[in-house]
């Protein structure tokens, strides 16, 4: 920043693009934010804050099994979810961008984002209308006779967490791998048959490889939100689905202790952070042979 | 030669577009052969057809005498240089380079990384192979697009429109580079091209296409002088066409002194004349050799051949001989093409010629080493084309100034 000194043309002109937008994105996420830091180095003593600066916060993230238990536990679910939101997701990026017609992708990517002009909350819920004791699957099985008893392990557990969170991030997951697939020159994948590998050898030499940053992009934004998820495991998740981010919604509101809630918000963001700069890096690996 | 690839009545359609109609084409082993024609000819889509990347709607293709129909690209003896080169943008040169060679149990993994270092110095990137493939340059990826495919040691090799992404230097150098590779390796080249110049300079015969069939397929020379058609003698070159008619056919008036000098009949060339000078026909192909300068052409060895009449307008009187015309001529109207370079303007002090008559100069286009006139004569439709040599102390005539133009019955070729 020059202050003081005259703004050239570019300098003003960038102000006042970027004016609104900068204040906007520091009232709402830098300031809260700063706030969560300030909040997890602070007390809770009894209704007031007490703001002298203290780790106590940590120590106890650091002492209690259970915050470590939900955080790895959370970190496993999301995993998951990504990886079967990723790997679900990839093929049908694929079928759109090497098998729908030209004219009818954009069709095709339309129809994918159906699910979302419904509220997640009722999804939520027809999943559980899905996956419930009385509910479409465990009946239909009876009906059909393929099982006596309803099965159990497909609600109100880690299991429909799953479930849940995989469908509902699917269409994120597709469209950054349709987009790099839609890049990938379709000579490179004929040169690929044409110097002697089949269409499946093909595929892994050449189409995944190229389409990693698809891959690695989709990952990102499908785990780092769901880390953070706390409707979906209160809601399907049952008595043993619980993740960290109902503990730390139950240590803002109904513990009062926002302090130790700060904290252990910090810490997460601090797992998912690292985790993301190990993806982050892989990208730049894959990237490095692109323009 | 041996017959490598064979088509044999060849149909292909996209739904009810009708691409490649009754090809039948035969291309010898070690041949340097190209398709040539306007784009949307459906030249690129038969070299997929040969390459496996598209199917026949009807008729085969026989490489080596093996039926192809239900053989994959990637289980063809073929291999191809794709228009983008298709370098893959995740691997180093060396690895594009040996892309191939996984799948080739007959090759030893000890003894690959020698023979891409070999393939990258066969093309001029000697030390090349640790370099990002995405940091080379267009002429650079094409070098490795061709190691890549030749270090398979394919039978045919397969190239499209290798060359339109360079630059003009680049191009012609590339041109040479490849006659040089092509005779270095033995391996036989189909080229697709829309370039003329390019297919004339570097092939060993050439087919030229329109909508999906074959027009002419002969070697460079006979294509260029004999061209068996309008369109053929349009698209290769520039020609200058007159009304004509034909008034007598065979040998009527046999005057021997005329009939020396007659071009070879279609296919008496040997197609693949591998000693053949470049210079030769560069100098053909970029307006070249004014023929009617140096008349001393080697005397045919061929018997006298039957003589045409024709009379064509505001030249007068020729006499052509029957290889000059397509089969079958008949009495009556015709065109006739001259090439600009076979006209002549005859300046100050020149001898005159059997056939000269008197123009007026209408445009003038000054290249450098040519000028093309053109000259409007008497009872002629259309001015007539002339491309001469800029030779030391001949001047170039402006715009309006009369000359006396020289033509040579060898030199015409009837439709």
């Amino acid at each position: 920043m020059n202050a003081g000194t005259a703004l050239t043309q570019d300098q003003s002109r960038a102000i006042r693009l970027l004016g609104v937008p900068f204040v906007y994105a520091v009232l709402l996420l830098a300031v809260p934010l700063g706030a969560i830091v300030l909040f997890s180095f602070w007390t809770q003593d009894f209704m007031a804050v007490d703001t002298t600066f203290t780790l106590d916060n940590y120590r106890e993230i650091a002492d209690s099994p259970i915050y470590a238990m939900l955080l790895q536990r959370s970190l496993m679910v999301s995993g998951i979810v990504t990886a079967v939101t990723v790997v679900l997701a990839y093929p049908v990026a694929y079928f759109i961008s090497f098998h729908v017609a030209p004219s009818k992708k954009s069709l095709w990517l339309f129809l994918i984002t159906i699910p979302f002009w419904t509220s997640y909350l009722i999804r939520v819920f027809l999943w559980k209308v899905i996956l419930g004791y009385n509910g479409v699957i465990n009946s239909g099985l009876i009906q059909v006779g393929l099982i006596e008893e309803p099965l159990t392990f497909i609600l109100y557990n880690v299991n429909a967490v799953i479930i849940t969170l995989a469908h509902a991030f699917a269409p994120f997951a597709i469209l950054p791998i349709f987009v790099v697939l839609e890049k990938i020159d379709r000579s490179l994948l004929e040169a690929s048959q044409d110097l002697g590998e089949s269409r499946l050898s093909t595929f892994f030499r050449v189409t995944l490889p190229l389409s990693m940053p698809g891959v690695v992009g989709a990952v990102l934004i499908v785990f780092i939100p769901t880390v953070g998820d706390y409707v979906t495991p209160e809601l399907m998740g049952g008595a043993g689905g619980k993740l960290i981010a109902n503990m730390i919604q139950t240590q803002f509101l109904q513990l009062n202790n926002a302090p130790l809630g700060a904290a252990l918000a910090i810490v997460a963001m601090l797992c998912v952070t690292a985790i993301a700069l190990v993806f982050v890096f892989l990208n730049r690996r894959w990237l490095r042979g692109r323009r | 030669m041996t017959d490598l690839i064979k088509l044999r009545g060849v149909n292909k359609y996209y739904g009810t577009y009708h691409a490649l109609r009754d090809i039948d084409l035969t291309i010898r082993a070690g041949e340097f052969f190209s398709l040539l024609g306007p784009s949307g000819c459906g030249k690129t889509t038969l070299l997929r057809v040969i390459a496996g990347f598209e199917g026949v709607s009807a008729g085969t293709v026989m490489i080596s005498d093996r039926d192809m129909a239900n053989v994959p690209p990637n289980q063809r003896p073929t291999n191809m240089v794709f228009q983008s080169y298709a370098i893959f943008p995740h691997l180093t040169v060396a690895e594009n380079v040996a892309f191939g060679l996984r799948k080739r149990s007959d090759i030893a993994k000890s003894a690959r990384a020698g023979l891409v270092e070999e393939a990258l110095e066969m093309v001029g990137l000697g030390g090349y192979g640790k370099r990002a493939a995405h940091a080379l340059s267009g002429g650079q990826r094409q070098r490795v697009a061709l190691a890549r495919a030749l270090i398979l040691k394919p039978k045919v090799l397969l190239l499209d429109e290798p060359l339109s992404a360079l630059d003009k230097k680049m191009r012609e150098h590339m041109q040479v580079e490849l006659i040089r590779l092509q005779r270095h390796v033995g391996i036989t080249f189909i080229l697709v091209t829309h370039d003329q110049e390019e297919a004339l300079v570097m092939s060993d015969r050439i087919a030229v296409m329109f909508a999906g069939e074959i027009g002419q397929m002969d070697d460079p020379e006979t294509l260029y002088r004999r061209p068996k058609s309008r369109r053929v003698a349009e698209f290769i070159g520039k020609m200058n066409f007159l009304p004509g008619q034909v008034v007598a056919l065979s040998g009527t008036d046999a005057k021997a002194d005329v009939a020396t000098g007659a071009g070879q009949a279609p296919g008496t060339v040997p197609p693949n004349r591998t000693n053949r000078l470049l210079t030769d026909l560069m100098d053909k192909i970029a307006p070249g050799t004014d023929t009617t300068e140096d008349t001393e052409t080697p005397a045919d060895t061929a018997p006298a051949p039957e003589l045409m009449t024709v009379e064509i307008a505001g030249l007068g009187t020729a006499q052509i001989s029957v290889d000059q015309a397509p089969e079958g001529a008949k009495l009556g109207d015709a065109a006739v093409g001259i090439r600009p370079e076979t006209l002549a303007i005859l300046f100050e002090g020149e001898s005159p010629k059997r056939h000269e008559c008197p123009g007026v100069v209408d445009e003038v286009v000054y290249y450098g080493d040519m000028t093309y006139y053109d000259v409007r004569i008497k009872d002629v439709p259309q001015p007539l084309t002339i491309a001469m040599k800029n030779l030391i102390g001949r001047p170039v005539l402006e715009v309006g100034a009369t000359c006396r133009v020289a033509w040579d019955d060898r030199a015409l070729v009837l439709f």
